[in-house]
C-alpha cells in the first residue's frame, strides 16, 4: 500500500466516511420513526433524538421530518451534508471522481429542496448515498484512502449504534473489522484488545487511541 | 470562430443546427456536479461559482495553429534564455538591448536570486500566453505573457469529455485534435526538472479562487496536492509529511501561489500560505520550483515590449508572432506619440494583472486623459500604451441566441527539454457586447477550443 496521504487528507477522508454514514444512519432511523409516529408512537422521534443529545419538538410526522432535516440542531441533515462536502472537497484528489460529484449533487439536492420535504425526498437522499458508497467501492485494489473512508464509516456505525443504546454484539463485530483496517494502516502498532464488557466510552476511547496512532502529525 | 467561411465552419454550424439545444443545460449540470469552479470574493464573502461556459467552440485550423505553435515555442525559448541570462551574466543588459532600469524597477525582479541557475536551467515551465486575432491584419498578435502562475487549462480539459458525451456527432464529423496530453506534458516537465523525490502541487488552500484547478491537475498529473503545512524543510531538503509520520522527499513543486507568499523566511514574512525554508532548499538545488521564482520580471508589461528584441538577440531569428503595437513612455519619442494619440490608445499599468489597471483612451473624459498624462509624466516606467486591437468577435450562444462577443485566446506552453504548445487553450469571452475585457476575474466566460487535424 504505497499511496501517500497527508494527515489532513487522511483525517478528512476518515470524517467524510463518518459523516456520510451518520447521514445514512440518521435518515434510516428518521424513516423508521416517521412510520411509528403515524401509526403508534407520537413521541418516538423525540426519544430517538434525545439519545443523540437533541431536544426535537414536532407536531406531526411531516413536521418531524422537516425538523429532523432542517431543524436548528447539530444533527440536522443540512449541517451534516455540508460537513461531508467540505471533507470531500479537501480530499477530492483521493476520492473517486463520480463519488465526489455525487456528494456535491447531494448537497445541491438539499439546497434546492426548499424547506418543505416529504419522505420521497429522504428516499432520494438515501438512494444517492447508496450510489456514493457504490462508487467508492468499485475499485479492484483498495488504497490507504479507501481504508480511511471505510474506517470512518465503521467507527460511525459503532458510535451511532452505541449512542442509540442498541445491543453491543453488533458493535463488537464491527470493532473486529475496524481492527483489521487498523492493522493494515499501521502494521507495526500494538493495541490492547477490546472487551465485550467495555462501556461505550471505553470503546470509543480505544478507537480514538487507535486512530491517533494511525494518523501521526510529523 | 473567425468570420471566414470554410468547410469546417460550415460542418460545425450544420451539425449545431441539428442538435437538441435543451442538452446545453447538461454542461451546467456537469460543472455544478463536479464543482468546476472559479471562486470569487465579493464584499468580503467567499462565493463558490462555476465559470460561465459557452457551447460554441473556437475553431482553429491546423495551418493557423502551426503558426501559433512555432511562434510561441520560439517566444518561450527566448524568454527562458532571457531569464537565465538576467539572473546570471546579464549580457542583454550589458549589450543595451533592455535598459537596466527596466529590469531593476520591475516588480517581479528578485535581486536575491542573482547568480542562481535552477534545475536544467528551465525557468518557464508552464506558460500562458494571451493572444487575439487582429481583424485588420488577420494575424494573431500577442497581448501578454504569463510566466508566473498562469491558470485556466483545467476548464477546457474538464469540459471536453462532457462535450463528447453530450454532442458526440461533432467529434464524429470533424477531426478535432485530442487534448488529453496536457497532464502528461505537465508531468513530463515536472519529472524533467525533478531534483529527486515526489512531485507536489502546492495550493494556498480550499478557498483559493482556482482551487478546483489545483485539485484537478494534481489528480491528473499524479502529484500530491498539498498545503504549506503539509511540507517541511529539513537541512535544506523539502519533505512531504505523510499521515503515518514518514517524511518523503519532494523533488519538484508546481506552486500555485505568487513569489511573495512562497516562503515567509525569504519573502513576505507575514505570509501564512508559504513554506518556511523552501527557498533555501531551492537555492541548494534540492528541489525544483515551477515556475521559477523571479519570473515576474519577464511577464512585466514593460518587459513585454522587448520580447521581439530578445528573440532576435538570443535566437538570431525574426519573431514569428508579433506583439500588439506597444509604446513605452520611458522613451521620449514614444511618450510624444502617446500624448498626441492618448484618446485612441489603451494604457496599461504594468504592475496590474487580471484585467485591472487597463484604461481605454476612447472611454475617458478630457480631464481624465489630462490627469493620466500627468501621472505618466511623473512615472513613465509604470505604464505602457498599446494600439487598440480590433480583434475578432466569437459567436456565443447566450440566452438562446447567437451573439458576437470579444474573445481572446490563452495558449499554454509547457517546457521540458523543449517547449511544447498544447493543442487547445482557453478561449475567454466578454459577457457584454463591446467589452474588451475577457478575464474570468472580470466576469468573462470560457469556450472550448478545437484545433483541427490536418
Amino acid at each position: 500500500m504505497e499511496q501517500l496521504l497527508t494527515a489532513n487528507v487522511a483525517t478528512n477522508l476518515y470524517w467524510f466516511g463518518r459523516y456520510l454514514e451518520r447521514i445514512e444512519a440518521i435518515l434510516l432511523e428518521v424513516v423508521y420513526s416517521f412510520d411509528k409516529i403515524i401509526d403508534t408512537d407520537k413521541d418516538c422521534g423525540k426519544e430517538m433524538y434525545e439519545k443523540l443529545g437533541v431536544n426535537l419538538e414536532y407536531s406531526n410526522a411531516k413536521n418531524f421530518l422537516n425538523e429532523a432535516v432542517f431543524g436548528n440542531h447539530h444533527a440536522n441533515l443540512h449541517t451534516l451534508i455540508n460537513f461531508a462536502k467540505e471533507n470531500a472537497i479537501i480530499s477530492r484528489t483521493n476520492l473517486d471522481t463520480e463519488a465526489f460529484g455525487s456528494v456535491v449533487e447531494l448537497a445541491n439536492l438539499l439546497k434546492q429542496s426548499g424547506l418543505e420535504i416529504d419522505c420521497r425526498f429522504v428516499d432520494n437522499v438515501l438512494s444517492l448515498i447508496s450510489e456514493i458508497w457504490g462508487e467508492l467501492t468499485r475499485k479492484q485494489h483498495r488504497q490507504a484512502s479507501d481504508y480511511f473512508i471505510r474506517l470512518g464509516k465503521l467507527v460511525e456505525k459503532v458510535d451511532f449504534h452505541l449512542r442509540l443504546g442498541k445491543d453491543k454484539e453488533f458493535s463488537l463485530v464491527v470493532m473486529e473489522e475496524i481492527d483489521k483496517i487498523v492493522t493494515i494502516l499501521a502494521p507495526n502498532s500494538k493495541f490492547s484488545p477490546h472487551d465485550k464488557n467495555d462501556s461505550h466510552e471505553v470503546i470509543m476511547n480505544s478507537i480514538n487511541a487507535k486512530i491517533n496512532k494511525i494518523i501521526v502529525e510529523a | 470562430m473567425s468570420n471566414e467561411k470554410n468547410s469546417v465552419s460550415e460542418i460545425f454550424w450544420e451539425t449545431f443546427s441539428n442538435q437538441d439545444r435543451q442538452k446545453i443545460k447538461e454542461f451546467q449540470k456537469y460543472m455544478d456536479k463536479f464543482a468546476v469552479n472559479f471562486n470569487l470574493y465579493k464584499d468580503g464573502n467567499f462565493i463558490e461559482r462555476s465559470l460561465p461556459f459557452d457551447v460554441i467552440p473556437r475553431i482553429i485550423e491546423t495551418k493557423e495553429f502551426d503558426i501559433i505553435d512555432r511562434g510561441l515555442s520560439q517566444r518561450i525559448k527566448a524568454l527562458n534564455l532571457f531569464l537565465e541570462d538576467l539572473y546570471t551574466t546579464k549580457n542583454i543588459v550589458k549589450d543595451n538591448i533592455v535598459p537596466e532600469e527596466f529590469i531593476y524597477q520591475a516588480k517581479g525582479y528578485l535581486k536575491e536570486l542573482h547568480g542562481f541557475s535552477p534545475s536544467k536551467k528551465i525557468r518557464t515551465h508552464i506558460n500562458g500566453i494571451d493572444l487575439v486575432k487582429d481583424t485588420v491584419s488577420d494575424k494573431w498578435v500577442i497581448l501578454e505573457d504569463n510566466l508566473r502562475v498562469p491558470s485556466g487549462a483545467s476548464y477546457p480539459l474538464s469540459i471536453r469529455d462532457t462535450y463528447r458525451k453530450i454532442y458526440p456527432s461533432f467529434f464524429e464529423k470533424l477531426k478535432i485534435k485530442p487534448i488529453k496530453e496536457y497532464p502528461s506534458m505537465l508531468r513530463e516537465s515536472m519529472n524533467y526538472v525533478n531534483c529527486g523525490g515526489i512531485n507536489v502541487v502546492l495550493t494556498p488552500g480550499r478557498f483559493n479562487s482556482a482551487y478546483y484547478e489545483h485539485a484537478y491537475l494534481a489528480k491528473k498529473i499524479g502529484a500530491q496536492l498539498v498545503r504549506n503545512d503539509e511540507l517541511v524543510v529539513k537541512n535544506k531538503v523539502l519533505f512531504f509529511k505523510n499521515y503515518d509520520g514518514r517524511l518523503v522527499r519532494v523533488g519538484a513543486v508546481y506552486r500555485r501561489l505568487d513569489d511573495e507568499f512562497l516562503d515567509p523566511k525569504f519573502f513576505n514574512e507575514e505570509s501564512l500560505i508559504g513554506v518556511p525554508g523552501i527557498m533555501e532548499a531551492y537555492l541548494a538545488g534540492n528541489v525544483a520550483i515551477m515556475n521559477a521564482p523571479g519570473n515576474g520580471v519577464a511577464d512585466d508589461k514593460g518587459i513585454y515590449y522587448f520580447v521581439p528584441k530578445m528573440i532576435k538577440y538570443y535566437l538570431g531569428e525574426e519573431p514569428l508572432l508579433d506583439n500588439a503595437p506597444t509604446y513605452l513612455p520611458y522613451f521620449e519619442e514614444d511618450k510624444k506619440y502617446i500624448f498626441d494619440n492618448i484618446e485612441k490608445l489603451v494604457i496599461k499599468d504594468v504592475a496590474e494583472a487580471g484585467g485591472y489597471g487597463v484604461m481605454f483612451g476612447h472611454a475617458m473624459t478630457k480631464i481624465q486623459l489630462e490627469d493620466l498624462k500627468t501621472i505618466i509624466k511623473a512615472n513613465p516606467r509604470r505604464f505602457i500604451a498599446q494600439e487598440l486591437i480590433e480583434f475578432y468577435d466569437e459567436e456565443c450562444y447566450l440566452n438562446d441566441e447567437i451573439v458576437p462577443r470579444k474573445a481572446d485566446f490563452r495558449a499554454y506552453v509547457v517546457m521540458s527539454d523543449e517547449p511544447k504548445v498544447w493543442k487547445c487553450g482557453l478561449t475567454r469571452y466578454a459577457m457584454e457586447s463591446g467589452n474588451y475585457l475577457v478575464n474570468s476575474s472580470q466576469g468573462g466566460g470560457f469556450k472550448d477550443t478545437w484545433v483541427m487535424e490536418a
